[in-house]
């Protein structure tokens, strides 16, 4: 049997290993103090780190906040979302 | 000013009877709109004819603006984004209620005895979201982007926005400057 895998096979392994991501989207609402607080709370980042990930989706309008299986971010979006942020997961799109 | 104050190791924060009606009626007018009205239902819960009209409807993408910021869309794919909502939003949507329904209890002291004071001990997390929940309903009723306070200042003072806006404003100050203790 070939060592090689096969393209077909190479891109089902990408399919499966490739992780899910969830999304922080800016709004002209939510206070910076408050979602550097809620990266904080949520997901245990340093002050300068969640000040980093805040201002990325200020100045960006959007920011991958956690990456993992599709639980995880269901789990995370879900929680962002009783704080109020506006926050989507998907199939992470860089491979 | 209204202020929320570090007290040991927890917060109070100090309101007026003006303050704590604008506060109290925001408050159950959101609880009304996640489907929560507060008052005393006369029927037995057991009653199976109760238990029938209290079926919870389908659960579905609401159509209200306020509704779908407060209980966004998880996915953008519209299947994706419903199946996720049917399994999980009465979840969010209770933890929403929990909190204005903590909130409201606080604020109903002050109000039912008629008079502004101090509300001590009070949960810094559950007001935060509460706050937060309550400008993010203001905010979409009242359209709000980047250019709404330079919009606000320009205002007449008759114009019947101004008071909304001027609250809006009023619980954002209120929110930073808890944030502020808690940062």
């Amino acid at each position: 049997m070939s060592k090689t895998l096969t393209k077909e096979e190479v891109n089902i392994s990408e399919l499966i290993d490739r992780p899910w991501i969830t999304i922080v989207w800016d709004d002209p609402v939510n206070l910076m103090t408050y979602v550097t607080h809620v990266f904080i709370k949520l997901f245990g980042f340093s002050k300068e780190r969640a000040q980093e990930l805040m201002m990325q989706v200020h100045n960006e309008g959007r920011a991958v906040v956690s990456t993992g299986t599709r639980e995880e971010m269901e789990r995370d979006v879900q929680r962002l979302h009783e704080h109020g942020l506006w926050a989507t997961l998907q199939r992470d799109d860089k491979i | 000013m209204s202020s929320f104050e570090k007290v040991g190791e927890g917060y109070s924060l100090d309101l007026t009877l003006d303050e704590a009606h604008i506060l109290i009626n925001l408050v159950e007018q959101l609880l009304e709109l996640l489907g929560e009205g507060d008052f005393f239902h006369h029927y037995d819960s057991n009653d199976p004819l109760a238990q029938l009209l209290a079926m919870p409807s389908e659960i579905v993408t609401p159509d209200d603006p306020v509704l779908l910021r407060l209980l966004p869309n998880a996915y953008a794919d519209p299947e994706a984004a419903s199946d996720f909502r049917r399994y999980t939003e009465p979840q969010l949507r209770g933890s929403k209620q929990k909190n204005l329904r903590l909130v409201r209890e606080e604020l109903t002291i002050l109000v039912d005895e008629n008079h502004g004071g101090v509300i001590e001990e009070l949960n810094a997390d559950v007001w935060l979201k509460a706050l937060n929940d309550l400008r993010i309903a203001l905010s979409v009723r009242l359209e709000i982007d980047e250019n709404s306070f330079d919009k606000f200042e320009m205002l007449p003072d008759e114009d019947p926005q101004k008071p909304v806006y001027a609250v809006y404003f009023w619980l954002g100050w209120l929110q930073e400057n808890l944030l502020g203790l808690l940062l």
